[in-house]
């Protein structure tokens, strides 16, 4: 479908609204990738609900071709224009986050919003949900990007006041989605935010300090967590049934359930002795990578998500990765591992040819989150990370998250497009 | 390439990132795949795989006419999954309501109801409801009934229980199955091998909810059910029998009771019955000590029941005639050059013979027996009636006996054993004894099991009748046979077993319990062991009550005669004995009538009495 899309771009009466400065170019790399990584991933949240039944795997085609058409529409505007309207994108992704918030602060019921299992993160119409935090993922990185490439950066204390705007760009939507609270979409703002000020060529005193202090972060959670092991501990208490019982007398705002998943990716057998609580996902993701092995089952033969032993709430989306490794074994892991990589390298690439500071921003900044959706995910499905709900890029079902990505990979076609060349 | 905004320094570490960041995935992703496939995968597989065990239907018990003495019903446990349910399920609530007698609102509550509260990572969440159980123990039909509505959502687990339809009827013989399905006693536990049948199993994957995927069915072996196992036992004589023991226990309130009908001819049991007894459907409210078959563990002195033994014995060696005399008089006798002190007799007694020394139960007479017969000859006897080893009654652990070997003899044993002491004995082994001289000489084996039977009624294994061995001669028992029948005379000790044109055999016991290491006075073993008619003998019953209260000795003629001639009038008209021609010399002789019979039991003394 992308290659039909693509002649239609060359076709000239669609043609006509591009403006060219330079010959007619386009990154096929990007697209192939994509769409190879959206068939598989429609492929297996198929096998997935093959017994269970279920569209998703139809509603994820219908989003995948949606998404294809907004990445057209990304790809055929001049990336510029993000410069001048950034805080337009960005302020639209804040004030949605803004009901959000309210309602899970202040426990008031409004229109639309939706709370599932305590969090709040979703616009609820009917048969879609919509999540916001998308938007607000795209804004701040386009925010931080306009803010970044209009100013001069060097020494810390010369770009005090850069760092302030961008300071405020960043922690205001993080902060509202961690009054969701949704961990996992946080995660993805501060390495894309620091990797944009550490190619914008920001002084290295800045990097050493930002270290230290995510060092002592994850030393004072450490300790949290510890505390909170201890606790539950010395007063007999089942990390399984009596969450909540400690949060109350933390500084630290994370909830118990959040302590959980941390203690359960540092010590699963203290949570979770049986394996049939908080680590059940994790046991039958690990499960299902091994059984795998090198070959894979075959294609469809999976067994553990059809027959319910990864649930199916998360089979089709935050662990589809097991599935496929279920599947499709070693060879095609590390194939779609390989695919990830080629994309990811190529946002890279692009942001080398970038001749503006602006695109070059974007486009190390789409990797960016790029990358750290993929290891995250990935890595919490084989035990390297905890478990948070971070999906998959173009394999998670889920429709704004296809089209998020479709729109961040447009800008980076956009950038490919659009650059300035010297020679 | 001019990387005019960004250091190259700075680039290729952000390079560097990436590609480590893919590498820890991909060796994480090979340690899984390749390294941990073998062990995380056979997990997956334990997990999954399923087996399913089909129960088979336990066989029957019946009684020599069908009677069902045990069963096993099928029950269900309905239960519903209300994610199941359809549309027009809901129409037919009333009619589920009816069948399972529940109130409809209830039942629609429990339609309604597709969630619980269970705890989930993030405190209470909900959970499916998949099974909620709407009803215990429904029977079979109504089960059917409920599955033809067609309402897939709600089914039932089959079980099934054993069920022993007469209560306590026969308990000892039968046993029970106990809560883990073992069979712990009696015929259940013999026979267990011919009635549990075959297990079957359907081996399967199950999914992450612990329900069976049909589709993964990798093998199915259906059950085969159990046979049944048909009995001797009639059960309306083991009714009647058990009534008896219930009056007996009425009127002399014993420590136990024991009274066992059986053919002489083929030594199948009729029935057999006990005091202390229990109910096999909740055995568990009753004490392990109820549980006992006495008839087979219990041990007690026989006393004049064993006296056919040594008068047997003696005549079958040609010693003695019928009538030959001997004086029961005299206090001693002379054996292997010593004098020996002979037991007593109740009453004084003068020249006895044979016959007399059988119906009038003399001690000294019978001591005199066992003189003239030898140790070596009295112990051969009471062996080859069947004392002092196991009867072969199979169903339970038996108690042998005790009859020490003529080694283990002191000087008194040779005076004291024709006399039914100085050995135990179960009641099973005095029955089989008593059946050797109604059948002509031959002990057989005592048996409760005819036939194990399949599904069509085939016979699958018969248990034949056993023969033992010949104790004596069939002349020997034939004399035998007319001594006891004098013992329901009018000198003998045991008139109440009397009953008109049945010509009655039998021989009482009274026997003084050892209490603290003596013979107490006041604890007797009451016995009467019988059979009849006397010429061709249809019946034997033996009835043993164990310590009844009375005021003086506890005669078998007063406590166990009465029972027996009970049991035995009923087992007259349920089987249908003719009558047999009435000897009139006999009758006169004895001087007894129906009318003189009435007025004799008002007596208390009886006129001959045996200890």
């Amino acid at each position: 479908m992308l290659t039909q899309l693509a002649s239609a771009v060359k076709n000239q009466r669609l043609a006509r609204f591009v403006r060219h400065n330079d010959e007619h170019r386009t990154d096929w790399v990007g697209p192939a990738c994509i769409a190879l990584l959206g068939l598989v991933g429609v492929f297996f949240i198929y096998s997935a609900q093959s017994y269970s039944g279920g569209g998703a795997w139809k509603m994820q085609i219908m989003w995948l071709l949606v998404g294809a058409a907004v990445y057209t529409l990304i790809s055929l505007v001049n990336y510029k224009v993000f410069l001048e309207y950034a805080h337009i994108v960005y302020w639209a992704g804040v004030l949605l986050l803004l009901p959000l918030a309210a309602q899970s602060l202040l426990g008031v019921d409004l229109p639309l919003v939706e709370t599932r299992s305590g969090s709040t993160r979703w616009y609820d119409f009917g048969p879609i949900s919509i999540q916001p935090t998308e938007l607000a993922k795209i804004g701040t990185l386009v925010m931080v990007s306009s803010i970044l490439a209009r100013s001069e950066i060097g020494t810390f204390r010369e770009s005090i006041k850069v760092l302030i705007k961008v300071g405020f760009a960043f922690f205001l939507p993080l902060f509202l989605i961690f009054l969701q609270p949704d961990l996992g979409s946080a995660l993805v703002f501060p390495p894309m935010v620091f990797s944009l000020l550490y190619v914008s060529k920001l002084s290295q005193r800045f990097f050493a300090v930002s270290f230290a202090a995510f060092v002592a972060v994850v030393l004072i959670v450490g300790f949290d967590v510890y505390r909170y092991k201890s606790f539950m501990e010395s007063n007999d208490l089942s990390f399984l049934n009596d969450t909540g019982a400690y949060q109350g007398q933390s500084i630290i705002p994370l909830k118990d359930y959040q302590r959980n998943r941390i203690l359960t990716f540092a010590a699963p057998q203290v949570v979770d002795p049986r394996g049939t609580g908080v680590a059940w996902n994790l046991n039958q993701s690990l499960i299902a990578v091994a059984g795998g092995g090198l070959s894979g089952k075959g294609l469809g033969e999976g067994t553990q998500a059809k027959l319910g032993y990864l649930p199916p709430t998360v089979a089709t989306n935050d662990f589809i990765f097991p599935v496929l490794a279920e599947e499709s074994g070693f060879l095609g892991s590390a194939l779609v591992l390989l695919l990830f990589l080629v994309l990811v390298a190529n946002g890279i690439r692009i942001a080398g040819l970038a001749r503006d500071r602006f695109g070059m921003l974007l486009a190390v900044g789409v990797s960016v989150v790029f990358m750290v959706h993929i290891f995250v995910n990935i890595g919490m499905t084989i035990g390297l990370m905890p478990i948070t709900g971070l999906p998959l890029p173009f394999l998670s079902y889920g429709g704004s998250f296809v089209l998020s990505c479709c729109i961040l990979q447009g800008l980076i076609q956009s950038v490919y497009r659009f650059r300035k060349d010297f020679s | 390439m001019n990387r005019s905004y960004v250091s190259a320094f700075r680039f290729l570490l952000l390079v560097f990132a990436v590609l480590s960041c893919f590498v820890v995935l991909l060796g994480r992703l090979y340690y899984l795949h390749v390294v941990q496939h073998e062990r995380l995968a056979g997990l997956a597989d334990k997990a999954r795989n399923r087996v399913q065990v089909v129960n088979a239907r336990r066989g029957d018990i019946v009684d020599a006419r069908g009677n069902l003495l045990a069963t096993t019903n099928a029950v269900y446990t309905i239960g519903l999954d209300p994610h199941s349910l359809k549309e027009e399920d809901y129409a037919k609530i009333p009619e589920i309501a009816r069948l399972l007698d529940l109130p409809e609102a209830k039942l629609t509550e429990a339609f309604d109801t597709r969630y619980r509260l269970g705890s989930g990572e993030a405190g209470k969440e909900p959970r499916a409801i998949r099974w909620t159980k709407l009803a215990e123990n429904v029977e079979e039909p109504v089960y059917e009934q409920l599955s033809a509505l067609g309402v897939r959502a709600v089914y039932g687990n089959r079980q099934y229980m054993r069920v022993y339809p007469g209560g306590e009827l026969a308990a000892h013989v039968l046993g029970y199955v106990n809560k883990e399905a073992q069979p712990v006693m009696g015929v259940e536990s013999y026979l267990d091998f011919y009635l549990r049948g075959q297990d079957g199993w359907h081996e399967s994957e199950r999914d992450g909810r612990r329900q069976e995927l049909a589709q993964f069915r990798r093998r199915e072996v259906e059950a085969t059910n159990g046979l049944s196992v048909e009995l001797s036992l009639s059960a309306s004589i083991q009714h009647a029998v058990e009534e008896e023991v219930r009056r007996v226990v009425a009127e002399f309130n014993p420590q136990a009771v024991t009274i066992i009908v059986g053919e002489p001819a083929t030594g199948y049991i009729l029935a057999m019955a006990n005091y202390p007894s229990f109910d096999p459907n909740h055995f568990w409210d009753f004490p392990i000590d109820a549980q006992r078959n006495r008839a087979v563990t219990d041990m007690f002195e026989p006393g004049s029941t064993f006296k056919i033994v040594p008068a047997a014995a003696a005549l079958n060696e040609g010693l003695v005639k019928a009538d030959t005399v001997f004086d029961c008089a005299a206090p001693t006798a002379e054996y292997k050059g010593r004098t020996i002190k002979l037991p007593g007799d109740a009453h004084r007694m003068e020249d006895l013979t044979v016959e007399e020394i059988v119906y009038k139960s003399s001690n000294r007479g019978a001591a005199q027996l066992g003189i003239l017969l030898g140790e070596q000859k009295l112990y051969q006897y009471a062996r080859a009636f069947g004392y002092g080893e196991a009867s072969g009654y199979a169903p339970s652990p038996e108690a042998p006996g005790t009859l020490h070997p003529v080694s283990a003899w002191d000087g008194l044993t040779i005076s004291r054993l024709p006399m039914g002491h100085a050995v135990s004995a179960t009641p099973i082994q005095v029955h089989a004894a008593m059946g050797s001289v109604a059948n002509g000489g031959v002990l057989m084996e005592p048996q409760v099991v005819r036939r194990v039977f399949d599904e069509s009624g085939e016979t699958v294994v018969r248990f034949a009748p056993r023969a033992r061995r010949r104790a004596v001669t069939p002349e020997t028992a034939a004399q035998i046979c007319d001594m006891l029948e004098k013992v329901v005379g009018g000198e003998g000790t045991a008139k109440r077993a009397f009953i008109e044109d049945y010509a009655v055999a039998g021989k009482t016991g009274t026997t003084q319990k050892i209490i603290d290491g003596r013979y107490s006075s006041q604890h007797h073993v009451a016995s009467f062991s019988g059979f009849f008619p006397a010429d061709s003998p249809r019946l034997v019953i033996t009835v043993v009550v164990d310590d009844p209260e009375m005021r003086g000795p506890a005669y078998g003629g007063l406590v166990a005669a009465p029972a027996f001639r009970n049991v035995a009038k009923h087992c007259i008209s349920t089987l249908g004995i003719p009558p047999v021609e009435t000897d009139a010399e006999l009758v006169s002789a004895s001087g007894i009538t129906p009318s003189s019979l009435a007025e004799n039991s008002a007596r208390t003394r009886p006129i001959a009495t045996a200890f």
